[in-house]
């Protein structure tokens, strides 16, 4: 397994430009792709790499949209229906739609929260 | 035998990335950042499942960076595959360099054991040590 350099520099900004090499670990992130399908066979050492970055924006983006939908209910704590309508609102996350409303079944909307 | 967790980026990580994008006064519910992990994985499924059938197709055992960055593009995710694309560039110029650096430090290491006792070139005075030392392994077999 490759071990992270000091890439944090690359594209500075983002997580990864700030806490050291990656913000996720790139075994974990092997493991899943391996799980993905039977046909993934090997791995190249840059893929996780690649992939740890990209999840980084991946995450920053729905959850940018997640926030903008949190503030429209006039609350501060993003609730996972706010992801999920974030999702749905979302082509490009179109393949995450069963995801979320498989999730969410069991809430309808998102319900007004009362602080403890 | 994989566990659910071995499925899901760890939980503290994807929440320190969403923290980091939002405002001071945000909060993240717990439920949030599950969902977020299982949108992750999933994500990194969807985008590897089309990598290597990419790979299948060309006859290519070993699933790399580019194939990453063009699976993002034929999905739809134009704007991660240019960043990637980019990361990836710069990523590889990065070990590249790396490379010849080391490649120019084990030279250093060279010129200096040939200015050595024996002057002998550096892999003869090696194997010298290394044959010396396997054949006795005492101390008066070391000196030659």
């Amino acid at each position: 397994m490759r071990h992270p350099g000091a890439y944090s520099g690359l594209l500075a900004g983002g997580l990864s430009g700030k806490t050291g090499p990656h913000s996720l670990p790139l075994a974990r992130i092997k493991k899943i792709m391996k799980n993905s399908s039977d046909e993934v066979k090997m791995i190249s050492g840059e893929a996780p790499i690649v992939f740890s970055k990209a999840c980084e924006l991946f995450i920053e983006e729905l959850t940018k949209r997640a926030w903008m939908v949190t503030l429209k209910a006039k609350r501060r704590t993003i609730h996972k229906e706010d992801v999920a309508f974030a999702v749905i609102n979302t082509d490009i996350f179109d393949f995450l739609v069963n995801l979320v409303t498989e999730n969410s079944s069991k809430s309808e909307e998102p319900q007004p929260v009362m602080k403890a | 035998m994989v566990e659910e967790q071995d499925k899901l980026l760890p939980i503290a990580n994807v929440g320190r990335i969403m923290k980091h994008i939002l405002p001071r006064n945000a909060k993240i519910s717990k439920e949030a950042k599950e969902t977020m992990q299982e949108c992750v994985s999933e994500f990194v499924s969807f985008v590897t499942s089309e990598a290597s059938d990419k790979c299948r197709k060309e006859n290519r055992k070993t699933l790399n960076g580019d194939d990453i960055c063009w699976a993002l593009s034929t999905l739809g995710l134009d704007n991660f595959s240019e960043v990637m694309s980019r990361y990836l560039h710069k990523f590889r110029e990065f070990e590249r360099q790396k490379v010849e650096q080391n490649k120019a430090s084990s030279n250093e290491e060279k010129d200096e054991v040939t200015s050595n006792v024996f002057g002998l070139k550096p892999n003869s005075s090696a194997l010298l040590e290394f044959g010396i030392l396997e054949k006795g392994g005492s101390s008066s077999a070391k000196r030659k």
